[in-house]
């Protein structure tokens, strides 16, 4: 009677992972999206589920939030601001996409310029009121604003209202007063963060968001109810954590990254069982690849989004790369005669040339296929046959240009797939200062094992885990997340003027409005909170997060957080300032509502070696074997252990073990597959 | 010991006659317009004969004039075709190691021009000076590294070299681009064999000199625009040469911040050479060595093969500076470029003379701008790196504005007359390619400096903050609306944190109507911005142009707007310029003006010029142009004939 739904909506297929809590079995199912109507595609799903009733909980990884905003069909907005500054998200901040490229328009923001408004108002560099809000300008201004009747939502952002908002707290009132019908969110809310183009591209963009998103989501309630599901549902949130549909209409633009944060929860949760600690994710799919990682058992997080490039969104989200490369991406010839893979994608429709739906193009699957490295008879399960002739005749067409034969062509095209991809591990690993060599890479997607073998090799990553339910994995994850409130707040101190009794303020304040939070949602046990400070030496611009204890910021262990600083600084960019001035710019508290996690259950141990399916040619990077063992990865059973080269196939992906990895299967039936001295 | 009239110390060098470039070795002697000359090649003397002889459409194939680090240089041998695969793979991971090394000088540096800036360039060269690779920061920087260290090498001997080192440079008259302009580079060893260098260079804000802040618009002589400091060891085997840290920090006024933003530097650097130096262990140096070549190769077959396609012949353009703020006369830019099958030399004879004020170009200012011009209009995904610039030859005889000689001022050679340089290159073309070019955008940075005390920390602070204008109309676009002009790509402080930094008040940011230049396709619109001086007293400078001269249009639009400072005092109702108030020659080139607590200063940037007919644009987008506020009324019905 106690059954968890976790529901990933993609663009193709909506993924189902049902969690039953008595018997701990995991059932796993998909349903073709909807796009017009992604509740139809949930509510057929669900019909698929034997015992409706016994629906406990309901998680959804919505993307209603990211397609208004790509697609622009959000509300009419209208912006206020400090006089003087309306221009603020027009002129933003001078910097443009790429060098040299001359055909580039800069973006425009969310807001028409006509719609913008200015308010005598300020607060300076140090919170203090220089000039009071103008009231009855401002209730001229909702006036205004209440006579154009396409305007549905009002941002507002004033200039240093992370130090005291009391302005835009007193324009919330009085434009809810005078504009009852009206969203509004006000930057204080949003992101009390300094820089005031950032901030004030995220309020605007949470005002355009709310009504799109507070209509859907009320029709979801009403459809589900009326479809006799009568289950609370919650939306999963950017920073991986849930919150109910009521909180999600409060602050919508916390819903931007919703899907692709479940398969880091999957990962850090399944990852944990074997007691792996440092973890790199990759998810890779048909066209994009996501990637991020999970330090110390803790997913790691950023406030850099872009609903495209110059227009951020700061919020707290699962720090996922995402880069455009996948199954589908295809090869082709630069003008210089190199070879190059993607960004450009066969998608879905028409897909890579061996899916025979009138895609011409060579793509990385049509490699991989060519290679030996995919059954044709055994794509996904057999549901689709694969053309082995099709993708020959798109390869050869590449082979032709670059002179070189076939089969090294289409490993060629691999290898080029594999760097894009190793791009993206160097990104989030090399390039944070964090080696390789201390972690794991969790493969999924339908793509992920396939690729996996040599991206650790590639890397210098020691090993790969491929979980069960590679192809649902997001939706996996959705089944383990918590209620989790982020508070952050820009206040400028030094460690030269150092008030105790005023940051510990401060914090606790942060931690006070967090557990308010997840008290009106209903959460009030078991509620673990995080703190943390971003910190840089006095001139810098850029900040380090350290976590702190409770008592980190008490008089007589400040020293110590200032030493932990320049160690901090010394790790992560090979140089210390001892003696420097530090300043502590943002105060962060993260409030999370521990449940208890399912544990998946253990399969059936071996007894005796596993039993290859089948043998054939396969292309490696090191060359072709003939007779590589292609096993089942249903019939394999806790402790098998395999030596490649080999596959293992299941329905929705293939994994690949090159000569010299060996793999072992673990209690819960996930590869483990170990670099060796490859 | 010899001291050479351009600064060289013991050796003596001069220019090319024709090309400009600084001859290393006896060159080719000759004479030219009556007076004996020397050459760096035959190739010179050629072009400079037929230049002279009035001829009007020169063809001559380039040869590249080869420096001592060169010629001296053994290229990798080559068993078999170039390995594609490879490319790909080492060309991919050079640029995210600059791009890296850029991220952490984000990250650490000090100066607001850095870490909101990103006035820095970060690159990896091999042993002969030629950049490999460079992640795309400021475009400046990216086409001034080659001859900035192969200019090195003629003064630090690269074999001498040990692991550990790290070279700082910042001297224009050495391959530099302008004083503030820093760059310092850490060589690489596999197996005790240098394999080439980890570059960064970058705009360090307060460099000493006249004025706090570096942009002295009335400096006559380098030494005004702050110090100089030729290729020294500023880390030797990995430990600090206290004493050059020492004379460095001595003589600016903002010594922790330098410290801040020199420690960045050398993190950049010291990561780059890890970085790597790693690689290049994984690859093999043999295969390294040999994909660098294969890499520039390539991009200079994709360079040719993009030149191939303009129409050949000679286009010409010029364009002018308003003033050199010592006198009030104009100076020309012009070039005249030479299309000839897939290659381009763009000669910058017809310049005005060297200017008395800071406004010239150094050699490398004039190359990089041509390089940045030509690949606006060029495919942008071709790796960048010294192959691209092979077909291309930069003819800029000494002593005029594109090539300025010792010991002439310069700092805004490589700020204001860059743009100005690389945008006659996009408008030379424009009669050979119509469906590419871009009228005129801004071409300035603004460049409003100021210094003081600050009230909170005791200490003084210098603020260099660039400014963005609009850029201009295009074949089926507008020009944007305020971007930071061609030679950067940086970003502007944002008000928050800028108050937060330096004791003044921003009021107001804002669009300036009708600063785009009317045209079928508008230039974009500049901004203004209002500081207030409030609780101390600042020292203010200000290297710009374009405030009297307008960003030129094409195909019949009409210009864009011009810039401008107003000062206006406190107790004062009236908004005057620094020649009204405190009988300056120049409004957009002045230094050291004391601001005192309640004065204003309001900075208007220049927009961008039209492109084509404006009576052509599109009803439906002067009407959105009306409704948004981006042009009067008044000028839509004047300039579009448009009555709503």
């Amino acid at each position: 009677m106690r059954t968890l739904i976790g529901i990933d909506v993609g663009g193709t297929f909506t993924d189902f992972v049902a969690y039953d809590h008595d018997t701990r079995a995991i059932d796993v199912w998909k349903e073709l999206s909807v796009p017009v109507d992604p509740v139809l595609g949930i509510l057929r799903g669900l019909e698929q589920h034997p015992e409706r009733g016994a629906i406990a909980n309901i998680r959804i990884g919505t993307t209603v939030a990211t397609n208004a905003l790509l697609e622009r069909k959000g509300a009419t907005v209208a912006y206020v601001t400090t006089r003087g500054f309306r221009d603020v998200p027009f002129i933003q901040r001078g910097n443009r996409k790429s060098h040299y490229d001359m055909s580039w328009i800069k973006p425009k923001p969310l807001v028409e310029r006509w719609r913008c408004f200015e308010v005598d108002e300020r607060v300076d560099a140090y919170g203090r009121i220089l000039m009071p809000l103008d009231e009855s300008a401002l209730r001229d201004i909702a006036a205004e604003i209440g006579r154009d009747p396409e305007i549905r939502a009002v941002a507002v952002c004033f200039l240093f209202s992370y130090l005291n908002p009391a302005h835009e707290q007193r324009a919330r009132e009085i434009l809810a007063a005078v504009l009852p019908d009206k969203a509004v969110s006000i930057s204080y809310e949003v992101l009390p963060k300094w820089k005031e183009y950032e901030r004030a591209s995220t309020t605007i963009a949470d005002a355009y968001l709310k009504p799109v998103v507070s209509r859907q989501l009320a029709t979801m309630r009403d459809r589900l109810d009326a479809a006799g599901i009568l289950a609370p549902a919650v939306v999963i949130k950017s920073n991986g954590g849930e919150m109910t549909f009521a909180r999600a209409v409060e602050s919508p633009v916390n819903m931007l990254v919703s899907g692709p944060t479940g398969g880091v929860i999957a990962a850090r949760h399944v990852a944990s069982l074997s007691g792996i600690r440092q973890l790199v994710t990759l998810d890779m799919g048909g066209t994009s690849t996501d990637v991020s990682t999970v330090l110390d058992g803790r997913e790691s997080f950023t406030t850099t989004f872009e609903i495209e490039w110059g227009l951020p969104i700061q919020i707290p989200m699962v720090d996922v790369r995402t880069i455009g490369a996948g199954g589908g991406s295809i090869a082709w010839i630069d003008k210089g005669g190199m070879l190059r893979v993607g960004p450009e994608s066969a998608g879905a429709v028409p897909g890579p040339a061996c899916y025979g739906k009138g895609g011409q193009r060579a793509t990385v699957t049509d490699a991989n296929l060519l290679l030996g490295r995919l059954d044709p008879g055994n794509f996904l399960g057999g549901r689709m046959r694969l053309d082995p002739a099709a993708a020959r005749t798109a390869i050869e067409e590449v082979a032709a240009a670059l002179r070189q034969p076939v089969d090294a062509t289409a490993m060629a095209i691999v290898r080029i797939a594999n760097n894009n991809m190793v791009g993206a591990l160097r990104s989030v690993l090399i390039e944070r200062g964090l080696d390789p060599r201390d972690f794991t890479l969790c493969a999924f997607g339908g793509a992920g094992p396939l690729h996996a073998s040599e991206l650790i090799a590639e890397m210098g990553i020691p090993r790969a885990l491929i979980p069960n339910h590679p192809g649902q994995f997001s939706a996996y994850g959705f089944i383990m997340t918590n209620p989790r409130v982020d508070r952050q707040r820009t206040t400028q101190t030094t460690s030269t003027r150092f008030d105790p009794e005023r940051v510990t303020e401060v914090m606790e304040t942060l931690v006070a409005e967090g557990m308010t939070e997840l008290f009106e949602q209903g959460y009030t046990a078991d509620i673990e909170v995080y703190r943390s400070l971003e910190m840089r030496y006095l001139g810098q611009n850029y900040e380090l997060e350290l976590p702190i204890g409770a008592d980190a910021l008490k008089v007589d262990r400040v020293e110590r957080l200032w030493d932990s600083f320049h160690e901090a600084h010394l790790a992560r960019f090979g140089f210390k300032t001892p003696g420097e001035i530090i300043e502590i710019v943002t105060y962060t508290a993260t409030l999370t509502a521990r449940s208890k996690s399912p544990a998946p259950p253990a399969i059936a141990p071996a007894d005796g070696a596993a039993v290859p399916a089948g043998r054939r040619r396969v292309g490696f990077p090191a060359g072709p074997c003939d007779g590589v063992a292609v096993f089942e990865r249903a019939a394999l059973r806790a402790g098998h252990t395999i030596e490649g080269p080999a596959i293992i196939e299941e329905a929705a992906s293939v994994t690949i073990v090159n000569p010299g990895q060996r793999v072992s299967i673990d209690t819960f039936g996930q590869i483990i597959l170990e670099a060796g001295s490859h | 010991m010899r001291f050479s009239e351009n600064g060289y110390y013991i050796e003596r060098y001069v220019k090319c006659a024709n090309c400009g470039l600084l001859i290393y070795g006896p060159g080719i002697a000759g004479a030219r317009h009556g007076k004996s000359a020397l050459y760096c090649s035959e190739w010179c003397v050629e072009w400079a004969r037929l230049a002279d002889s009035g001829a009007s459409d020169i063809r001559l194939k380039i040869v590249p004039t080869k420096l001592p680090i060169e010629t001296g240089y053994q290229l990798p041998p080559r068993d078999g075709p170039p390995d594609m695969v490879m490319m790909n793979i080492l060309d991919s991971t050079m640029v995210s190691i600059c791009r890296e090394m850029g991220i952490l000088l984000m990250k650490t540096s000090y100066s607001t021009i850095f870490n909101e800036g990103l006035d820095f360039t970060c690159a990896l060269a091999d042993p002969k000076g030629d950049m490999i690779a460079c992640a795309e920061f400021c475009p400046t920087m990216i086409g001034g590294m080659p001859i900035l260290i192969k200019s090195c090498a003629q003064e630090i001997d690269f074999s001498t070299l040990e692991e550990g080192d790290v070279i700082i440079h910042n001297d224009p008259y050495r391959g530099g681009l302008h004083v503030p302009e820093h760059t310092l580079f850490k060589p690489f060893f596999v197996d005790g064999a240098l394999l080439g260098f980890a570059v960064c260079i970058g705009h360090i804000a307060e460099i000493g000199g006249t004025v706090p802040g570096a942009f002295c618009g009335e400096a006559t002589e380098i030494f005004h625009e702050g110090l100089r400091v030729p290729p020294v060891k500023i880390i030797k085997a990995g430990r600090d040469v206290e004493e050059v840290w020492k004379v460095l920090l001595a003589n600016v006024r903002t010594p922790r911040q330098n410290y801040g933003d020199l420690r960045a530097m050398i993190g950049a650097v010291d990561l780059g050479v890890g970085r790597i130096s790693a690689i290049v262990r994984k690859y093999g140096t043999a295969i390294f060595r040999r994909t660098c070549e294969d890499l520039m190769d390539y991009s200079e077959r994709r360079m040719r093969a993009e030149l191939a396609e303009f129409p050949d012949g000679t286009y010409s353009f010029q364009d002018t500076i308003e003033n050199d703020g010592i006198e009030n006369r104009p100076y020309i830019v012009a070039v005249d470029m030479h299309v000839q099958g897939d290659e381009v030399v763009a000669d910058f004879s017809r310049s005005s003379p060297q200017a008395k004020g800071p406004i010239s170009a150094t050699l490398g200012v004039t190359t990089g701008a041509t390089y940045n011009g030509l690949l606006h209009l060029t495919d942008p995904t071709i790796p960048k790196n010294s192959g691209c610039f092979r077909p291309i030859r930069v003819v800029a005889p000494p002593g005029r504005v594109t090539n300025v000689d010792y010991p002439g001022p310069l700092v805004a050679g490589n700020t204001e007359t860059h743009p100005r340089l690389a945008c006659i290159v996009i408008g030379a073309m424009a009669a050979s390619v119509p469906e590419r070019v871009m009228a005129s955008e801004s071409c300035t940075g603004t460049n409003f400096v100021f210094g003081g005390n600050h009230p909170d920390y005791g200490e003084y602070f210098a603020c260099y903050d660039i400014m963005s204008g609009g850029w201009g109309g295009r074949f089926g676009a507008d020009g944007n609306n305020c971007v930071i002009s061609i030679n950067g790509n940086c970003r502007f402080n944002p008000t928050e944190v800028f108050e937060t930094r330096f004791p003044l008040r921003v009021e107001n940011c804002a669009l300036i109507p009708d600063s785009g230049g009317a045209g079928e396709w508008r230039g974009g619109l500049g901004f203004q911005r209002t500081l207030l001086v409030t609780e101390v007293p600042i020292t203010g400078s200000q290297c710009s142009d374009h405030h009297e001269v307008k960003p030129w249009a094409l195909f019949g639009a009409e210009p864009g707007g011009n810039g401008a400072t107003f000062i206006r005092k406190a107790g004062d109702s009236r908004w005057l310029t620094v020649k009204e108030l405190y009988g300056k020659v120049s409004s957009s080139k002045y230094s050291n003006v004391q601001f005192a607590p309640g004065d204003r200063i309001l900075l208007l940037t220049p927009g961008g010029g039209g492109y084509g007919d404006p009576h052509a644009r599109a009803r439906e987008r002067v009407a959105e142009d009306l409704r948004a506020g981006f042009i009067s009324a008044e000028a839509a019905e004047r300039l579009y004939g448009y009555v709503s």
